[in-house]
């Protein structure tokens, strides 16, 4: 593994008097699929929102490539320029087409040339597969092809970490299937992901480190042949128990 | 006498003095309808606009690490633009007429009665628009920004290309209905001696007494010019609902 990208020391975030993440210390090295499991409720997806700062922790810090991630609007920005994120209801702009969406934040954040990020939109879009759909507006896309322009519209970011935060749980069992054969194919490139998922099966056979998430804590930080074959905490145990029972 | 034999230079039936009134008259009924058109255009352009900055002001939120400046400037912009909302909602076009108009005469300052028509519309339009444009922001589902601001948008960009454009849409049918009431609101502003459509009739009513006959005029003549601008936003809402179709790009079909 390379060197460390995304370290978070001490993190925690309360709504009100709810704990939501209580002293997450984490480290996300180059190359890394890290997927964060665990039921609902459990830390998963706010930690991953903590991260990108969509949510403003409570106390703690996270820094990036050694340097804090400070609470100021300019370093925010050139901080989610780096770290890309995909989310469970997609999130695509309504008013833009597949190829706007793809091209508005590559012109607007990294200022590339028209040509530069048309280029990059259609790289891009071709490798999940949808540049056909290039001049189709979201409402007329499938939730698959969707989130492969989500996808696509991320990876034009040239990101150096991505997050996924349930990018199949809005999707139907057809439809999962094509969005994580894209998300495969881009572990094989080296990106380095963090992905919130509750696909098991994904899990163990893709990331590289297993996060169990328990009520706000880490409960369990393993590589996946360790944590799915042999967890050492009861929770690990209960919760894998549960999903492998179906 | 029949009904379609009118005798015109004789009117008898109130068609017959509708339409004397109207040839004898023509002139200062087309500038009614003019200067009516000119107020309510010119408002409402501006009002939307007044309407769009107070409606993003009072949207505003002080964003991360912000310095105590900005916050306490973002905080007296918002209680002023409440508080002009507040004012101008909660009192009647025809006084807010008067107080501005007799009430800048009285700083000293001659205002041409349109000039003050016009600031009158607008200052109202605006405080009903910024209601309407922060409902629409509203609208607007949350993660639409943060698919934005997660790649490095600011909320000032975000706010421009992603909300705005699909706040607007939502809001093209309240802002049709805003301009069609400002086109009839602007009959309140003869009081402050302003030459629209009211007042035209009203003078021409007064020369013959016959103030049905020549409200009848007015009224027609607003309801075509409402019905028509229905039409056309009608129209206009349809186009900006862009085509329920895409071409397939074929030129990229081929790694499918």
């Amino acid at each position: 593994m390379g060197a460390t990208v995304i370290s978070i020391k001490d993190l925690s975030k309360s709504f009100g008097k709810h704990e939501v993440l209580r002293k997450i210390d984490m480290e996300v090295k180059e190359g890394e699929i890290i997927c964060i499991v665990g039921s609902s409720g459990s830390g998963k997806s706010t930690l991953l929102r903590c991260i990108n700062k969509l949510e403003k922790q409570t106390s703690g810090n996270i820094f990036f490539r050694g340097k804090e991630v400070r609470d100021v609007q300019r370093e925010v920005n050139e901080y989610r320029a780096k770290v890309g994120m995909v989310f469970q209801s997609f999130n695509l702009f309504n008013n833009m087409t597949v190829l706007q969406n793809c091209m508005l934040c590559t012109r607007k954040v990294l200022h590339l040339s028209k040509e530069e990020a048309f280029d990059r939109a259609i790289a891009h879009l071709k490798e999940v597969g949808m540049a056909p759909f290039i001049n189709a507006k979201p409402d007329q896309l499938s939730g698959g092809q969707k989130q492969r322009v989500a996808i696509a519209r991320a990876l034009c970011m040239n990101p150096e970490v991505l997050l996924f935060d349930e990018p199949t749980s809005a999707l139907d069992p057809e439809m999962v299937g094509e969005v994580l054969n894209v998300m495969k194919d881009l572990a094989t490139t080296g990106l380095t992901m963090i992905i919130v998922t509750h696909e098991m099966a994904f899990a163990r056979d893709v990331s590289t480190r297993t996060i169990f998430m328990d009520r706000g804590y880490v409960a369990e930080d393993a590589p996946p042949s360790e944590l799915f074959s042999n967890p050492k905490n009861p929770r690990t145990r209960e919760f894998l128990s549960r999903y492998l029972a179906g | 006498m029949g009904l379609f034999n009118f005798d015109l230079n004789n009117p008898q039936t109130s068609i017959e003095w509708m339409i004397y009134l109207t040839g004898k008259y023509l002139k200062m009924f087309l500038d009614g309808t003019w200067l009516t058109l000119y107020i309510a255009v010119l408002g409402t352009i501006f009002g939307f606009i007044l309407g769009y900055i107070v409606g993003i002001v009072q949207d505003m939120k002080t964003g991360l690490g912000d310095n105590p400046v900005k916050k306490t400037l973002v905080r007296i912009l918002k209680v002023i633009a409440t508080a002009y909302v507040e004012v101008f909602r909660d009192t009647p076009m025809i006084v807010q007429a008067m107080i501005i108009y007799y009430g800048i005469r009285q700083l000293g300052v001659n205002m041409a009665p349109v000039f003050a028509g016009i600031l009158v519309t607008l200052l109202n339009t605006g405080a009903y628009m910024a209601e309407t444009v922060r409902g629409g922001i509203g609208s607007i589902d949350l993660g639409q920004r943060e698919g934005a601001w997660a790649m490095g948008m600011s909320p000032m960009k975000t706010m421009i290309y992603i909300v705005l454009p699909q706040a607007f849409k939502n809001i093209i049918p309240e802002m049709a209905n805003t301009f069609l009431t400002n086109l009839k609101m602007t009959s309140v502003l003869n009081v402050i001696a302003v030459q629209e459509l009211f007042m035209a009739a009203k003078t021409v009513g007064g020369n013959y007494y016959k103030y049905f006959e020549s409200y009848l005029v007015i009224a027609v003549i607003y309801f075509v010019l409402c019905f028509v601008f229905n039409k056309i936003f009608n129209f206009m809402e349809k186009k900006l609902k862009g085509k329920k179709d895409y071409a397939l790009a074929v030129e990229y079909m081929d790694n499918q």
